[in-house]
């Protein structure tokens, strides 16, 4: 399916330092995802979306379960700047992650998107990201735009 | 009546860098100091050869060259067993595990006698380097990984949102530094023994914000020993024991991050794990003596002895600051020097818990000694404590 919400999309110079494998699952997950798309899958039985998308639903253990569309915004839960990194990242330390919470109740890790002059703080709006390297995206989220 | 379980013996190495780098002239040998180790153990315990009939080791890091290690040591060792031979893995949690499965053997009548035992050798591997395969042990490889976490990075992430909710300082979680290293300088198995101030850890470099260097382990190796018996065996040598009084597990079907958001900071696993424990010891948290925690970084000492009851949730951090977990506070905790400083050979770090927790309860942990303890407890995790082991301990003279 096309998903709906599209989220923006930031070129970035160079290649992902440790690129996720994708099945034929989920490749359909990385293939939106590099369109701008959101999504994860939601189980047509107890109708609960799941983060990363999973073939069998963890919370009822159907295996039907659809794509469906992500809240493209969310809150702060935690962070931290990682300076201490594994060799395959060491050209991007220090960098920043963490854990954002999406309105439509989905709790994710991921990198986090630097803007100037604003600091990371728990509770403070966030909205998801695409970021789209030479050989493929990753997402991330960044603090919400107030301008 | 049920069979019940004791440590009779221990025996480990210091903490330290051991290991040999793959160029150097003469080497370190793992089964050359496990060796040693095991005669040390069973001679602490005051058993003999062939009374040991399960021996269950620690895996080794894939850093160890010699595969089959567990059988190979049989050999070495020309031990005979009727029990189980086997090597375990459960990351952090995989000493806390060789040690309950030692003890299940016990229990099910096929050893009066059990060694749980390891070695952990990496210090020669460089830090960026062990993270290539330690990055990918937490989370979804595809997608978490791929953003750069590491381990520490998530209870970094625990610091700052137990910060935010509790008004807690870096001075706060430095204090629990600063307590572990004074007990490191009292224990000749620790890593770090040279007292640092709470000025020396706040000025250390950032290595997952907000934590720095001295909020999170040091690498280094280690190897140990202990000797579990039949409670049966352990009254007939006539020396202090340490009896298994209570045993707790619980994983809360998460791993890493619950994509429910829950309290991340609230360490379920360990809360309920533990409630499992002192129910069946016939206890309350009110009446452990000492308790040695696996705890990696600063905060998660904080977080864990707030999830056992230890101290009041969003106290913990203040409980620290103001001297109640150190030797001669209210509640000692990792009077061994903990993680941060008595040093955390990972695969091994909960053989250390356990064989401290055996010297105060026999009384023989000298300048460390906790006044009349009588129950101590220990823990051993999994991920940001998505799932806990723990044990309680009691005195047995």
């Amino acid at each position: 399916m096309n998903a709906r919400i599209s989220i923006p999309c930031i070129d970035v110079q160079g290649r992902r330092s440790y690129p996720p494998r994708v099945s034929a699952f989920t490749q359909t997950f990385w293939n939106s995802l590099a369109q701008g798309g959101w999504m994860t899958t939601c189980c047509q039985n107890c109708q609960k979306q799941t983060f990363p998308p999973k073939p069998v639903c963890p919370h009822c253990w159907s295996p039907r379960v659809d794509w469906s569309e992500l809240s493209a915004h969310g809150t702060l839960y935690s962070w931290t700047r990682i300076h201490a990194a594994p060799t395959a990242f060491a050209s991007e330390a220090p960098y920043a992650v963490g854990i954002v919470d999406l309105d439509s109740n989905i709790r994710l890790a991921c990198r986090l998107v630097e803007r100037p002059s604003i600091d990371f703080k728990p509770g403070m709006p966030m909205e998801m990201v695409v970021l789209k390297f030479e050989d493929g995206p990753l997402f991330a989220a960044r603090p919400l735009s107030t301008g | 009546m049920t069979r019940r379980v004791a440590i009779i013996g221990t025996s480990a190495i210091p903490i330290g860098r051991h290991q040999t780098s793959d160029d150097a002239e003469i080497q370190t040998l793992e089964h050359e100091i496990m060796t040693r180790l095991v005669i040390e153990a069973v001679s602490d315990a005051g058993v003999e050869k062939k009374d040991i009939q399960s021996l269950v080791f620690t895996l080794p890091r894939p850093y160890t060259r010699q595969k089959y290690f567990h059988t190979f040591l049989m050999g070495q060792l020309r031990l005979s067993c009727r029990g189980s031979v086997m090597e375990v893995m459960g990351n952090g949690m995989t000493a806390a595990l060789a040690f309950d499965q030692a003890c299940n053997d016990i229990l099910l009548g096929r050893a009066n006698v059990a060694l749980a035992l390891g070695i952990n050798m990496e210090s020669a591997v460089s830090a960026a380097e062990h993270a290539m395969s330690s990055m990918r042990t937490t989370g979804d490889v595809d997608f978490h990984t791929s953003a750069g976490f590491t381990p520490i990075s998530w209870y970094a992430m625990d610091a700052t949102r137990y910060m935010h909710e509790y008004g807690a300082t870096r001075e706060h979680l430095a204090a629990v530094a600063v307590k572990n290293r004074h007990h490191a300088s009292l224990n000749p198995l620790a890593q770090y023994r040279k007292p640092v101030t709470l000025e020396e850890v706040v000025a250390q470099r950032p290595i997952v914000e907000p934590l720095g260097l001295y909020d999170v382990p040091p690498r280094g190796d280690g190897a140990a020993c202990l000797v579990l018996a039949s409670e049966d065996v352990a009254r007939s040598l006539g020396r202090p024991y340490a009896l298994v009084r209570g045993r707790g597990f619980f994983h809360d079907g998460s791993h890493q991050i619950n994509d429910v958001p829950n309290n991340m900071i609230g360490f379920e696993a360990a809360r309920q794990a533990s409630a499992t424990a002192y129910a069946q010891a016939d206890i309350t948290p009110g009446d452990i003596d000492l308790a040695e925690l696996y705890a990696p970084c600063t905060i998660v000492e904080i977080l864990v002895s707030e999830a056992l009851g230890l101290c009041p949730t969003g106290g913990g951090a203040q409980a620290a600051f103001d001297g109640e977990t150190r030797l001669g506070g209210r509640i000692p905790i990792s009077t061994s020097g903990g993680l941060t400083s008595r040093g955390h050979p990972a695969y091994v770090t909960s053989l250390y818990n356990y064989v401290e927790l055996a010297e105060q309860l026999r009384g023989k942990a000298g300048a460390r000694q906790v006044k009349n303890a009588r129950l101590g407890l220990a823990t051993g995790e999994l991920g940001n404590y998505n799932a806990a082991l723990i044990h309680i301990l009691e005195a047995m003279q």
